[in-house]
């Protein structure tokens, strides 16, 4: 009991200080709205609207790659807010690094979609109702007196079955993403992705502040990246912000 | 460009006698009105046209060193076509005033075209000689009978005597600000003539000539330097714009005078007549041309870059002292109409080279290109004037716009801050014109949207949907309970189904159990009746065991009992087809026999017997 009072109470405060933040991005102070949505993340608490709107506040004040990082934290949240998504891009278009990105077989490519089109949550909740459903399907195959509905129940039954079992691997799948920080945004103006994990080794090629990369692994304070065009190469790993 | 300039002989104080009648042959005559004993000057009897006789008048008082020199001088001008053509004749004596008084000089005449014209008297007053030098300043115009050359003795000409200097008009400026540079000679002796060598290069500076145009003639007047009285003359003047910061240096000019100068060599020499009527003043042979060149100090000029510090966004570099206004002609108007809004910059400072700002206009606007005409005048502070843009556009659709206030920002070096002037808004009421398509009549003018601009999307406002970090449903326990449950829920259904079922079966068993001893009851009762010839009741007794006995016997319900239902059902169970018509056989019989009494004994007998027949025959097989 007191645990949930403690809880709530500090959402409350959150909720005023995401209050405060909108009226403050409102009225243009901007670094002033970026802390209050800090401080927000700060008592561990996020969503959707918090990244976004502090993405909204970085790329007013010109910060382009934090407001990348935000729009793509909200992403990681939820991947089919429409709102995020052309955000996203806008400020993709104000960073150095123009990244092609590599073509995609069209079965990887319609899995991603199809695995944006509902947030991990929503995927979760998706695979219940499947379930539910999938035991109706069971009930109606093994209790109807009727063959129709006996041969409905079967059908319907594996149709069910197959939703229930797309919607755990894309549950679980985002859970994971969500869990590991497997991507980051380049923070330094300027950043040379060098063929080994050593100062003496050989440049690679160099990007520039807001570029997005894959984190493939690490170790000792450097990061083994792969860029959206799918080149690969070591960077400091405090050169950037993992999300 | 060479340009020469020729410099008349001193002529301190001309004053043009009479005044000029448009295109009427006149005679002009102009002369010093003050002169000193025996000082030598000269007048010019001026006409605007060529004629004949010209007759001078006596120069009473004075004695005529000369003339008259005739000089004649035409110009053609052309201008959009109409041809001018300017003609004038001058007739010069030269004088020398050898008795104090004031004298008239009468009329001069001269017949041009058939009709004798006269130029006004005039009088000089002769003033007694101060013993100054200033009789030496009388000299000539360069006279045709005049013999130039180059004296023996090389006299020289000092720099304190002849020098060019340029004054501007401030030391230090700001970028953009305009600075006025005069070059000013400065002489004691006469200058006959003067052109410019070579002219300064102005590098890092926007520069206009503003010499004043006097025809010719220089301005000029005199000036005290150190003491010494010259005789100065502007050469030029020019407007200077720095446009970088800096130390900018402006290179001299160098100007070649020839300058007349007085020979004391020849001046006092032996009394020979012949000798001493060449020494007379009027063959001035003792008067040599000099040639001098003569150049400026270069000049450095301290520029200032603008301040940044509270530097406004509408400031594009306009430096002076302006006024801004704006004024447009109609603000009720129909559609495609055209309005005309004008932006009028005026002021002191580089009007010529300031960028007017540019209004915004509603995008539904057709906008054409401002026309921008400047118009600048000289004054002694530089450069000032007046630039407009005027604006066209003509509003394509109907509705209520609105022309923002248009902001100018200029730099103000006098007091080195920045200064925004704001014209009116305009709020625009456009009706719909009578030749837009009205309802009815749809032409393909409709038009792609246009995109203003573009920005990120606004904030998410309202519900901040706030939640702790890092918990995710699927996976936590509460995903595990709600599977849990449902499949629970499943199973329990299945079996409380399952149960229901079995209970059910239980029920037909016990009635099938049952329904021969049911049946041998009623049987029993229907023997009794059948003793007591209790025919109704027989029949009723009969009836039931039967129907009930197959109803138990095939778990039938008794709302669905009929013989119908008894076939099939009996049927469904492989009762063999000769039992099931023996049973509904007997079935009929009864039915029939109990609602058509009046039978006889032996057939309610052979009933009974039946029944017991069939029953204990369908026994054997359900």
């Amino acid at each position: 009991m007191a645990f949930f009072a403690l809880t709530g109470r500090a959402q409350e405060t959150a909720d005023q200080w995401f209050e405060q933040a909108n009226a403050a991005y409102n009225a243009a102070s901007y670094d002033t709205a970026v802390m209050l949505y800090e401080k927000i993340l700060a008592s561990d608490m996020e969503s959707v609207p918090v990244y976004y709107n502090m993405g909204n506040a970085y790329y007013k004040m010109r910060e382009y790659p934090m407001a990348i990082w935000c729009y793509e934290k909200a992403l990681k949240l939820d991947p089919s807010n429409d709102d995020v998504q052309t955000n996203l891009a806008i400020a993709n278009l104000a960073i150095v690094d123009k990244m092609e990105p590599m073509p995609e077989p069209f079965y990887v490519k319609g899995w991603r979609n199809m695995r944006a089109m509902l947030s991990g949550d929503h995927w979760a909740w998706c695979s219940i109702v499947a379930f539910a459903l999938l035991l109706v399907a069971l009930f109606l195959f093994l209790r109807a007196r009727r063959v129709g509905l006996r041969k409905l129940g079967f059908f319907s039954g594996l149709v069910f079955l197959v939703i229930f079992g797309l919607s755990v691997v894309f549950a679980a799948q985002l859970k994971r993403s969500s869990e590991t920080q497997d991507q980051a945004i380049v923070m330094a103006p300027t950043v040379t992705v060098k063929s080994a994990p050593k100062e003496e080794s050989i440049d690679l090629f160099v990007l520039h502040e807001g570029a997005k990369v894959a984190i493939l692994e690490g170790s000792n304070g450097w990061n083994k990246v792969r860029i959206a065009n799918g080149s690969v190469g070591w960077l400091e790993a405090d050169k950037m912000r993992p999300f | 460009m060479k340009r020469i300039f020729r410099l008349l002989l001193f002529i301190v104080c001309v004053v043009p006698v009479s005044l000029w009648a448009q295109d009427d042959p006149r005679l002009t005559v102009s002369t010093k009105k003050q002169v000193v004993v025996g000082e030598r000057f000269q007048i010019v009897f001026e006409a605007n046209a060529e004629g004949r006789n010209f007759t001078a008048p006596s120069f009473q008082g004075f004695n005529v060193l000369g003339g008259p020199f005739t000089s004649t001088s035409s110009s053609i001008q052309m201008i959009n076509g109409s041809v001018t053509r300017t003609t004038s004749v001058s007739y010069t004596y030269a004088l020398q005033a050898y008795q104090e008084g004031t004298y008239t000089i009468g009329a001069a005449s001269l017949t041009v075209h058939g009709n004798k014209v006269s130029s006004q008297p005039v009088e000089v007053k002769v003033l007694p000689d101060d013993g100054s030098g200033s009789s030496d300043s009388g000299g000539y115009a360069g006279g045709g009978t005049q013999e130039q050359h180059q004296s023996t003795s090389d006299p020289q000409v000092s720099g304190k005597d002849l020098f060019l200097k340029v004054i501007p008009s401030k030391k230090s400026a700001y970028i953009g600000e305009q600075v006025v540079l005069t070059y000013k000679l400065y002489t004691k002796v006469p200058v006959s003539s003067l052109s410019v060598e070579k002219a300064p290069t102005y590098a890092g500076f926007w520069t206009k000539d503003i010499t004043e145009n006097t025809g010719g003639s220089l301005r000029q007047s005199s000036e005290i330097i150190n003491g010494i009285e010259y005789t100065s003359a502007e050469i030029q003047k020019v407007v200077i714009v720095p446009q970088r910061s800096g130390t900018l240096t402006v290179d001299p000019m160098t100007i070649e005078c020839i300058a007349q100068v007085r020979t004391e060599s020849s001046r006092r020499r032996s009394n020979d007549p012949f000798e001493s009527f060449f020494n007379d003043p009027f063959f001035n042979r003792n008067y040599v041309n000099v040639q001098k060149d003569l150049s400026t100090q270069p000049f450095n000029l301290e520029v200032k870059n603008i301040p940044v510090t509270g530097k406004p966004d509408s400031f594009a570099g306009a430096v002076g002292n302006y006024t801004f206004k704006s004024d447009i002609d109609k603000t009720q108007l129909s559609t495609n109409e055209a309005i005309a809004l004008t932006l009028t910059v005026s002021g002191t400072g580089n009007i010529e080279l300031l960028q007017m700002p540019e209004p915004v206009f509603p995008p539904d606007f057709e906008v054409y290109d401002p026309k921008i005409t400047t118009s600048t005048n000289v004054t002694a502070q530089g450069l000032s004037g007046t630039k407009k843009a005027e604006y066209l556009v003509i509003p394509r659709r109907a509705g209520t716009f609105t022309i923002p206030q248009v902001e100018f920002t200029y730099f103000n070096p006098a007091t080195a801050s920045y200064q925004t002037l704001t014209s009116e808004s305009y709020t625009l009421s456009v009706e719909k014109g009578k030749d837009d398509p009205e309802g009815g009549v749809f032409t393909s003018n409709q038009e792609g949207i246009k995109y203003l601009g573009s920005d990120v999307r606004h904030i998410m406002t309202g519900d901040a949907k706030l939640r702790s970090m890092n918990t995710v449903f699927f996976g936590s326990p509460a995903y595990y309970v709600a599977l849990l449950v449902l499949l629970l829920l499943f199973v329990i259904m299945l079996f409380v189904l399952k149960k229901r079922e079995e209970m059910a079966k239980d029920t037909a068993a016990s009635r099938n159990r049952k329904a021969d001893k049911v049946a041998r009851g009623r049987l029993k009762r229907a023997a009794q009746y059948l003793k007591a010839k209790d025919q109704d009741k027989f029949y009723v007794e009969m009836s039931q065991a039967l129907w009930g006995y197959i109803a138990d016997k095939l778990g039938i319900e008794r709302s669905k009992l009929s013989m119908d239902t008894v076939s099939e059902t009996m049927k469904e169970k492989n009762v063999p087809d000769e039992l099931t018509q023996q049973f509904i056989d007997t079935l009929n019989s009864c039915e029939f026999a109990r609602f058509a009494p009046g039978s006889a004994e032996e057939k309610m007998d052979d009933l009974f017997q039946r029944g017991i027949d069939v029953i204990s025959k369908a026994e054997k097989v359900l």
